[in-house]
Order: C-alpha cells, then sequence, then structure tokens
C-alpha cells in the first residue's frame, strides 16, 4: 500500500543520465501519488463514499448550492436555513477556496462530457490534492537540499498520518488542499529568493492568494516569510534578489489578499498582519542605507546610521502602538495570542481551551503522526544549519515555528507535518548518500567530484547499486568497506519500512472513520455490523416534515440536519452567536414547561436529540449535556445554575440518586423516555443504560409538551414534535395541579410575573428599615 | 529619651484602650449584642482588613446566633505548618484575592462578608461543624440553615478565586469582579535575560565570532526541537507529577494511557531521541572521515545507536498504545 522511494538501477552512462533520472522522478512521485491516494480510501472502502463529520458537511452544502445556482449567488448567498431566525450570510463567513476548487473541477469534467456527481468530488478531493501536496514538497525539497532529499520528503508527506488525518477521502475540509497551497507558495517564494525575478515573486503573491481563499492559517504564511527577511537583513544577507522579491511579493499579496471577502480589510488592520507590513518598511530603508553607502564617505554614513536609524525605528514602533491605542489596528485575537502566553485560553476564553484540537500536544501524539520521522528530523536541521545559506534559513525558521506551535496544539501538527518531511528527507538523503555511493579510488572520486556541483548528486536515489558492489572488493581498505555499508542500507530500509506499515496501521485504525456511520464488532463471530442510525434519522426528517420545519438540536448536528435532512436548524457548527446557543442549552437544560415556552418563542417545530444508552455510544447527548448547561448558565446566569445537575456530593449521575433538576430536565426526558419500558438483557434490569453504567433514576414519566415522532433502529437518534398550544394532554393532570399550568399563555404568565414581582417587595420593606438604621 | 516615653506611652495606651474594647465586648456578649451592632462591628473589622479572622467565640457570636441579616462566606482552614497542610495556602491567598477584590469593588455592602477560621483558634468550631479536612468554604446565608450546596465543592470546581467567585455569586447574586495583582516576575525575568545576553555581548564586543558559529546555532535548535517534540510544552501548561507513586509502594515512570505523560518519561523521551540523532549523525559523519577506522567505528557506533534507541522509543510508544502490533529489536 504504501511505498518508500523505490530504488531503480541507474545506468551509468553520463550521455543519458538526465533522461534516467528525469524518468525516476516521474515514477517516484506517480508512485506517491498512487500510494497517498489508495492508502486514503479506507473509510470508502469499509463504509462508502461518503461526506465525514460535521464541517465537511456544511462545504459539501455550500458547494452543491454554488455547482447549483452559480458563483455570485453563491457569494451573495444568505442561508435562511441556519440560525433560525437569524439566518446565516455564508458568502461573506467562509473561506471559498475549497468550493471554488471542487466546483472548478466539476465545471471542467462536465465540460469534458464526464458527468461526476459533485459528492464523489468532493469525497475524493482531499486525496487527489495529497499528491500535490507531495509534488510541491519534492520542489521545494529539491529547491532547499537536492533532488533525492526531494523524492524522498515526498514520500513521506505522501503517507504520514500527521497528513493523512486531515485528507481522507470524505473529510472534505479546507485543511486538504490548504497544505498544497501552503507548501506550494513556500516553493515559489524560495524560487524567487534564489532568483530574484518578478515573475517568481508574482507566481508566490497568486499561490498566497489561493491559500488565503483556503484557508485561515495563511497567517502563517505572512509571518514567517517577513520572519525571514527579518532573519537574513539580521545576517546580513541583505540581496538585491530579496528585495525584489519581497516587495513584489508583499504589496501583490496584500492587495489579492484582500480581495477574499471574509479576510476584508484585515490585513491593514489588524496585528497578525503588521509584521509584514514593518519588514516591508524595514526592508526599504535598509535598501536606502545600503544606496546611501556606495554615495557617502564612511564617516558621515556611521553617522547618518545611528541617526537616522535610531529615530525610523523610533517612528515607525510609535506609530503602531498609536495605531493599535487609537484602536485603528485590531490587537491580536485571543485566538492567536494563546499561542505565545500559552495560560491565556485556560483564563479568558474557555471555549477555546475546552475544544480538544487545541489541547497541547503530548510525546506520544508526535510519535503517533510522524513515527520515525521525529527523530530523524533534527538531523536534517542540524545538517541545513551547517550548510547555511539564503533559502536554508527558510526552512530552519520554518522547522523551529512549526515545532513550537505544534508543541502548543495538537490541531498544529498539520502544518509541522510537511517540514518535517523535508527535513527527515534531508537527514535520510545526506546518509544514504554515504553509504550507497561506490567506493572509487580515490584519484577518480575527487575528479568527478569537482566536475559535479553538490547538488546535482542522485546517488542516494538512483545509486543502489548492489550488482556492481563487488567489484569494489579490491578497494576494501579504502572507505567503509562494504558489509558496514550494507548493514546499514539494510537497517535504515527496515527502518522505513516500519514508517510505511505504521503509518498504514494509524491510518487504518485511527483516521479512517467517518463518524455518520459507525461500525462495531459482534464480540462472537467477529462480525462487523453498521449503525446507520444518524442517516435513517436525516432521511425520516426528510421524508416526513413539512419543507419548512425547524428542528432543534445541539450545535453539533447542525451541519448534518442541514446537509442530509434539507431542513432548518436553530445552531449550528459555525459557533458565531453564542447567546443563540445558550438559548437552545438553557431550553435542553430546563424543565418541559419551560422548554416548550423557549422551543415556541424560538419557532422551533421538532427536536432531535442524540442517545446512547441502548448501544453504549458515548458521544451521545447526556455525556455532552454538561457543556450545554455551562454555556447556559454564561448567558442565564439566574435560571441555569451548574451545580444543580450534580448531586450533593458532586456527581454527574443519572441514576436515581441524580439531583432532581436532571432527572427532571428536558434532555434527560426526551432522551430516556420508554426507555424504562426497555429491557435491553434477559438478566438485566428495565431501564439499564449501557454508556453510563446505571439503572436510570427516572423511568415512569409522560411528556405533557412533546410527543415522540420517531425513534431510530438503535435509539441513537430520537425526534420529538414540539405540541402546539392547543394539543396539550391537560386531563392527565390533576386539577389542583393544573392552575400551575396556565401560566402557558403569554398573559397569564405575565400575571405570574406580577405575583412574584410582589413578594420581593415585602423583603424589600424590611431590609430598606434596617439600612435606615 | 523623651521619643522612647512616647513610644511607651503609646503602647500602654494601645493595651489599655484594646482592653476597655474587649471588656466593652464582653459586657455586650453577656447581653447578646443587637444586629446593628453587629454589622456595624463588622464592617468596622473589615475596614482593616477584607478577611475577618474569627475564633470560636467570635464565630458563635457573628455567625451562629440568630439576629443576622447578611451573608458570610467562611473559609475553615489550618494554615500553621504543624498541620501540614499543602493546599490551605494557596487556598487562602486566593481567598484573600477574591475578599480584596470584593472589598474595593463596588458592590462592597453589608450584605455580605468574609471570614475565616484557623484550626488553631478554633478547634472547637471544627468539632461543632463535625468538620475533619481543611479547606472548607462554606457559605452562611442570611435567612434560613445552610443546606449541603452552601459548602463549596473544592474537589470539583478547584480553589481558584473566580471558582470561589463564580460559587459566592450562585449562593448570595453578589458579582465579584476578580482583580489579580498584576504579576510582574516574567517581566522581570525577561528584562533580566535581556541584561544578561546584552550585557556578555558587550564584554565581548571585540571577539564576536562564536555569533557565527554554526555548529552552536544548531545545536540550540536542535535542542529546542527535542523539548518540544518531547512534549515538555505539556508538561508547562499541564503541570503533571513527575513520577506516580502506586498504592503497593512502586513507582511508575510512564503515564500507562496516551492521553497523559509524567515529566520523569518526558526526559526519557528526550534523550532517547537525542541518542537517535546523534547516532543518524555518526553515521552520516562516518563518511567524510579521512581516517577509515575511526570512520568504520563512528559507523558501528552509529548504527546500534539508531537501532538501539529507536527502538527503545518504540517499546515505549507501544507500552502506552495499547494493542500497537508492532516493535523492533525489543518487545
Amino acid at each position: 500500500m504504501t511505498e518508500t522511494p523505490v530504488k531503480v538501477k541507474s545506468g551509468s552512462a553520463k550521455g543519458n543520465f538526465v533522461g534516467i533520472s528525469s524518468l525516476i522522478v516521474f515514477s517516484v512521485l506517480l508512485v506517491c501519488w498512487i500510494a497517498g491516494f489508495a492508502s486514503r480510501l479506507f473509510a470508502v472502502i469499509r463504509f462508502e463514499s461518503i461526506i465525514h463529520e460535521f464541517d465537511p458537511w456544511f462545504n459539501y452544502r455550500a458547494t452543491a448550492y454554488m455547482v447549483e445556482h452559480g458563483f455570485y449567488k453563491f457569494l451573495n448567498w444568505f442561508d435562511e436555513r441556519a440560525w433560525y431566525p437569524l439566518g446565516r450570510i455564508v458568502g461573506g463567513t467562509v473561506y471559498p477556496g475549497l468550493m471554488i476548487t471542487s466546483g472548478g473541477i466539476h465545471w471542467l469534467l462536465h465540460l469534458l462530457n464526464i458527468p461526476v456527481y459533485i459528492r464523489d468530488i468532493c469525497v475524493f478531493l482531499a486525496p487527489i490534492f495529497s499528491g500535490l501536496t507531495a509534488i510541491s514538497t519534492y520542489l521545494l525539497t529539491k529547491e532547499l537540499w537536492s533532488p533525492g532529499a526531494g523524492l524522498f520528503a515526498a514520500s513521506f508527506i505522501a503517507i504520514v498520518p500527521g497528513y493523512i488525518s486531515r485528507s481522507v477521502a470524505g473529510s472534505y475540509d479546507n485543511e486538504g488542499i490548504a497544505i498544497f497551497a501552503l507548501q506550494f507558495t513556500y516553493y515559489l517564494w524560495v524560487k524567487s529568493v534564489k532568483t530574484g525575478s518578478i515573475f517568481w515573486a508574482a507566481s508566490t503573491a497568486l499561490s498566497y492568494f489561493y491559500m488565503v481563499s483556503a484557508w485561515g492559517g495563511y497567517v502563517f504564511i505572512i509571518n514567517l516569510i517577513p520572519l525571514h527577511v527579518f532573519v537574513l537583513l539580521i545576517m546580513n544577507r541583505y540581496s538585491h534578489r530579496l528585495f525584489t522579491s519581497y516587495t513584489t511579493f508583499y504589496i501583490l499579496g496584500l492587495i489579492f489578499s484582500m480581495q477574499i471577502p471574509f479576510v476584508g480589510f484585515q490585513p491593514i488592520r489588524t496585528s497578525e498582519h503588521m509584521a509584514a507590513s514593518g519588514v516591508f518598511a524595514l526592508l526599504i530603508a535598509v535598501g536606502i542605507l545600503k544606496h546611501l553607502q556606495t554615495v557617502l564617505t564612511k564617516q558621515e554614513f556611521k553617522r547618518l546610521f545611528i541617526l537616522g536609524g535610531l529615530t525610523a525605528a523610533g517612528i515607525v514602533f510609535m506609530t503602531v502602538v498609536g495605531l493599535t491605542m487609537a484602536g485603528v489596528i485590531a490587537p491580536w485575537s485571543g485566538r492567536f495570542y494563546s499561542l505565545w502566553d500559552t495560560g491565556y485560553a485556560k483564563i479568558h476564553i474557555p471555549i477555546i481551551a475546552s475544544v480538544s484540537e487545541h489541547q497541547p500536544t503530548t510525546w506520544f501524539s508526535f510519535f503517533f503522526d510522524l513515527h520515525i520521522l521525529v527523530c530523524t528530523f533534527p538531523v536534517g536541521l542540524w545538517y541545513a544549519i551547517k550548510k547555511i545559506n539564503d533559502e536554508r534559513v527558510f526552512v530552519v525558521l520554518y522547522a523551529i515555528s512549526a515545532v513550537y506551535f505544534a508543541g502548543v496544539m495538537v490541531r498544529l501538527m498539520l502544518t509541522l507535518t510537511p517540514v518535517v518531511c523535508i527535513l527527515a528527507g534531508v537527514a535520510f538523503s545526506s546518509l544514504l548518500e554515504v553509504f550507497l555511493k561506490e567506493d572509487q579510488p580515490i584519484t577518480q572520486k575527487d575528479e568527478t567530484e569537482q566536475e559535479e556541483p553538490a547538488e546535482k548528486k542522485l546517488y542516494d536515489k538512483a545509486g543502489k547499486i548492489k550488482p556492481r558492489k563487488h567489484d569494489n572488493n579490491k578497494n576494501e581498505n579504502k572507505g567503509l568497506g562494504s558489509n558496514i555499508k550494507s548493514m546499514v542500507v539494510i537497517a535504515i530500509l527496515m527502518l522505513l519500512m516500519m514508517f510505511a506499515v505504521h503509518c498504514t496501521w494509524v491510518t487504518s485504525n485511527a483516521y479512517s472513520s467517518p463518524s455518520i456511520v459507525l461500525a462495531f464488532y459482534n464480540q462472537g463471530d467477529g462480525s462487523r455490523n453498521i449503525l446507520d442510525d444518524f442517516r435513517e434519522a436525516y432521511y425520516w426528517l426528510w421524508q416526513n416534515t413539512e419543507d419548512d420545519a425547524t428542528v432543534a438540536s445541539w450545535w453539533d448536528y447542525g451541519y448534518q440536519i442541514a446537509g442530509m435532512a434539507n431542513r432548518t436548524t436553530l445552531v449550528d457548527n459555525n459557533t458565531w452567536n453564542n447567546s443563540h446557543i445558550a438559548l437552545v442549552g438553557k431550553a435542553m437544560s430546563s424543565s418541559e414547561e419551560k422548554a416548550h415556552e423557549i422551543y415556541t418563542s424560538l419557532g422551533a417545530d421538532y427536536v432531535l436529540v442524540i442517545f446512547g444508552g441502548v448501544i453504549g455510544y458515548s458521544g451521545d447527548d447526556i455525556n455532552k449535556f454538561l457543556w450545554m448547561v455551562r454555556i447556559a448558565e454564561g448567558e442565564h446566569p439566574k435560571d441555569i445554575r451548574e451545580s444543580d445537575y450534580f448531586t450533593e456530593r458532586g456527581e454527574f449521575r443519572v441514576d436515581s440518586e441524580g439531583s432532581p433538576t436532571l432527572l427532571n430536565c428536558l434532555m434527560y426526558k426526551l432522551s430516556y423516555y420508554r426507555f424504562g419500558e426497555l429491557k435491553l438483557d434477559y438478566r438485566g434490569p428495565a431501564g439499564f443504560d449501557r454508556t453510563r453504567n446505571a439503572v436510570i433514576g427516572n423511568k415512569d414519566f409522560d411528556l405533557t409538551y412533546f410527543e415522540e415522532v420517531y425513534t431510530s433502529e438503535h435509539w441513537l437518534v430520537r425526534i420529538y414534535r414540539v405540541k402546539k398550544p392547543d394539543e396539550f394532554n391537560r386531563p392527565s393532570l390533576k386539577p389542583q395541579k393544573r392552575s400551575g399550568f396556565d401560566s402557558i399563555t403569554k398573559k397569564t404568565s405575565k400575571r405570574r410575573k406580577g405575583v412574584i414581582k410582589n413578594r420581593p417587595v415585602v423583603v424589600k420593606g424590611k431590609r430598606s428599615t434596617i439600612k435606615a438604621n | 529619651m523623651k521619643i522612647v516615653n512616647s513610644i511607651v506611652f503609646a503602647i500602654v495606651a494601645f493595651i489599655l484602650i484594646t482592653a476597655d474594647v474587649e471588656g466593652q465586648k464582653k459586657q455586650a456578649n453577656s447581653g447578646g449584642i443587637s444586629l446593628n451592632e453587629k454589622v456595624q462591628q463588622l464592617l468596622d473589622w473589615n475596614a482593616k482588613k477584607s478577611v475577618l479572622r474569627l475564633n470560636g467565640h467570635k464565630f458563635k457570636e457573628y455567625v451562629k446566633n440568630a439576629p443576622r441579616n447578611y451573608s458570610i462566606i467562611v473559609m475553615f482552614t489550618a494554615l500553621q505548618p504543624a498541620r501540614q497542610c499543602i493546599i490551605c495556602r494557596p487556598a487562602s491567598d486566593e481567598y484573600t484575592i477574591l475578599a480584596n477584590s470584593y472589598r474595593y469593588s463596588s458592590a462592597y455592602s453589608n450584605k455580605l462578608f468574609f471570614a475565616m477560621v484557623d484550626f488553631d483558634e478554633g478547634s472547637d468550631v471544627f468539632q461543632m461543624l463535625r468538620l475533619n479536612t481543611a479547606p472548607v468554604f462554606m457559605h452562611f446565608p442570611a435567612k434560613g440553615k445552610a443546606k449541603g450546596s452552601d459548602t463549596m465543592d473544592i474537589q470539583r470546581v478547584g480553589i481558584s478565586a473566580e471558582a470561589i467567585a463564580k460559587w459566592v455569586q450562585e449562593r448570595t447574586d453578589i458579582q465579584i469582579r476578580i482583580f489579580r495583582p498584576p504579576n510582574y516576575s516574567g517581566t522581570v525575568a525577561v528584562i533580566m535575560l535581556v541584561a544578561f545576553v546584552g550585557g556578555f555581548l558587550y564584554l565581548k564586543r571585540n571577539n564576536l565570532e562564536f555569533l557565527q558559529n554554526k555548529q552552536l546555532w544548531a545545536l540550540l535548535a536542535v535542542l529546542f526541537t527535542f523539548a518540544m517534540v518531547s512534549g515538555q510544552m505539556w508538561n508547562h501548561i499541564r503541570s503533571p507529577p513527575f513520577v506516580h507513586k502506586s498504592q503497593n509502594g512502586g513507582i511508575s515512570y510512564f503515564h500507562g494511557s496516551s492521553q497523559g505523560q509524567l515529566v520523569f518519561e518526558t526526559y526519557i523521551v528526550m534523550v532517547l531521541n537525542g541518542l537517535v540523532v546523534i547516532g543518524m549523525i555518526l553515521l552520516t559523519e562516518s563518511g567524510s572521515q579521512s581516517d577509515t577506522r575511526k570512520g568504520k567505528l563512528m559507523a558501528i557506533v552509529g548504527l546500534v545507536f539508531v537501532a538501539v534507541f529507536f527502538s527503545l522509543l518504540l517499546s515505549a510508544f507501544r507500552s502506552k498504545a495499547h494493542g500497537y502490533p508492532y516493535s523492533f529489536l525489543f518487545k
């Protein structure tokens, strides 16, 4: 399935050397592409061609909309089916690169009369782009080191789990294409620094434009490239090539990036982009000074340098600080700030800190995602610094910054992976260059080395020439000797083989679950069962509810309901409006009566809950429930208190010892409605929740304001209808209780508010007398 | 001499006055002081200290006894070093921050007071409330008896001032914005470092070649990557224990699951990574040695390093990833 660089016998005839080596490059890259594509197909083969998880469903829906209605309609798309009743301006709040890419492919294929359904393009987009990533990694490494290292790097990135985790078939997300754009931009940048040509610099800006349109991670580029320029200036490596390429790139890139509606004026108004403009000014200042140096005498220049330099630096600094203080430039946003001050998010942005992707990274995850590369890429870093030049400064800075970010956030492992592949490629390439080279008589060897520049050596990939080894026996006392060499080569090949096996194992076991279709294995015969409850339920919604029905659910399922059931949702995974989410959370955590009030006011027709108690699915709504309570408490601290949902001893439990507030809240009732009658086992008691291993505490209850309309085969998805005010099942209530429920209609509820208000008035009177004393 | 006299006089006068106050208080206590006096007294104390220090007697008077229209939050703690309560000191600091934030905020009123009881001053209170742990935060509402939720659950919410403030808001509806005294230690450390490096460079200004030393820079960069890939940032943010002590006295150096790690474990991983890298460098350098025997030795040592230490790393990984099928040289 996976492939380390293919060792092909090379002809030694110098004449067709170029032809053979380009054939090797071509075939290795082709194999990389195929291997990378194939190893991303586990999910498609095991399940089917299906979009995964949550966010990809939105991307897919947006793409389908664009293909159907055209690009300009898409840019102006106001989605009234999300965030009901608010709606969402989609065109201005997405990075459209992904949709445009797959829409473009769709358009092209249809132009050629190849009818492909847009969903299949979306599913296979990321695996196809992984091949392009491998090629651009090859090009970048070739510019930085040698073609041999490039081939190694390309084969690594094709199969490394750190990148596969975001680009399996079906995970239709921004990162899938963004890593290609990232690597290609860096390749063009290195190329333009090397040549100093405006053509390459403009291409860099274009590629940067594509990156900006695809992913928010473009901020990494617009900070890394200025950092590269800055460090080169400090190292006294200023050149006209640098000046041309950076100024061209910066101006064009700035203008291009502002064309994306979602980015807008950010590049000139936020602190994240200020480093780039600062370096731009600095570079021009250095350029002027270098020019003056040629005009003025040494003494004059020195005075000017000190005076002018200090004033210029002071002015720039004061301007930036002043503009920030005046509010023209926004300060660092919390998300970026938390990368520097690692304790920041924990205190100030609990929502960011709570997401598992934003946790720091253990050594285990590094090894899991990179395997042998994690302990070989420092070798590449070592040699890149030892043999430093302009473009290698870039890869060193790239490695150091990316490894820092990856340490702070698991999610940023994705940006580390490409540079790790490059440097590990360098390490393996320079190692095998030593051990695969034939031992030639020393005089000859020296001649050939002088003839060829170091970059052109292709021994490492091309040169495994086993049959010719025994020719060298006569030279055994020179060099390392063929025994040691073959031992080392075999050991290294074994390590690389283990890497390939590891990658396949990780991809297959950890990164290939669509999470919308679940699979589990029977304990007895090992046969595989498929749980298709999610799609079953969404299909039911699609077929059995009115077209304009509104479905309330927790935000995790918003995109899926919109994408698969095509129904209006209250909240979804684009969590832009916290108070709306809090309102839904509040409804879920209040009593049935209050929840009905909230849902009626929001206009919800159905309520959907995910319940895993029957099959032991741990990601269900009861397990997420505390987050709903917390978020609701953040906005409505008067009505919802987290501590009410815990027992006296601070436990969260659903059995009879659980807190009464929990046992009577809407989420509990909707999840466990009729569950008390269900016997899962012959021996076990009725109403035994397999996820939480407990017999539920509140078994016997009826729903007054909601009506169960659908429960999927394994009870995973349960859908309830919100009753209209004239449908309540009032006779079931005892007469003396009934008065309390009269307050449902708005008029009476107002009157009841008045009653409550009256009571505190009495108390107030008492207190005020004390105050007077 | 005069000065000494006056100081002595002042001290004597102070003692007399305080004694007098005590005496007055005793008189008042015998009859039970009224609500207004109590509130006034508490406000007076609060003017001096934001956390009121109560002993057994005062606790009964101001917290237990009946006429009371104010809520009071009490921290029961044991601050004496002899009690060996490790968490009490930081808990008390956080509590003081909260009390200070309240004391100097606009929400300050006579509806809520913060107090504390030290075990060594009021052990009878501990007995009365049947407390056998410390610290405990309890809320005594203005009306009615303290319920179960009037005791803060330290296990669940922790002891940070923010958590206590949230709980206080839950119980009393008084919102307190935490104002922490700014911590300058980080800034000072940075300034010190910059000054140190700057001074060093200035002293060595005539001999700056070492800045051009690629080996040095390469070493620094590689060490930095080792620190990052061995999860030191995780340690910094999560501060895990150094090693685990299990119940039966054994010490485990590796965290059992893939979700966590111990400090010692990350050091082992860092060293293993480093040795693999050294092995790789030795292998690569062995080709460019002029002395053949030295080159051969380097190649062999390098090969052994890479194979052995990578296998060790792999088995460490395997011990954490349950069900991982592959290993090399070692199980």
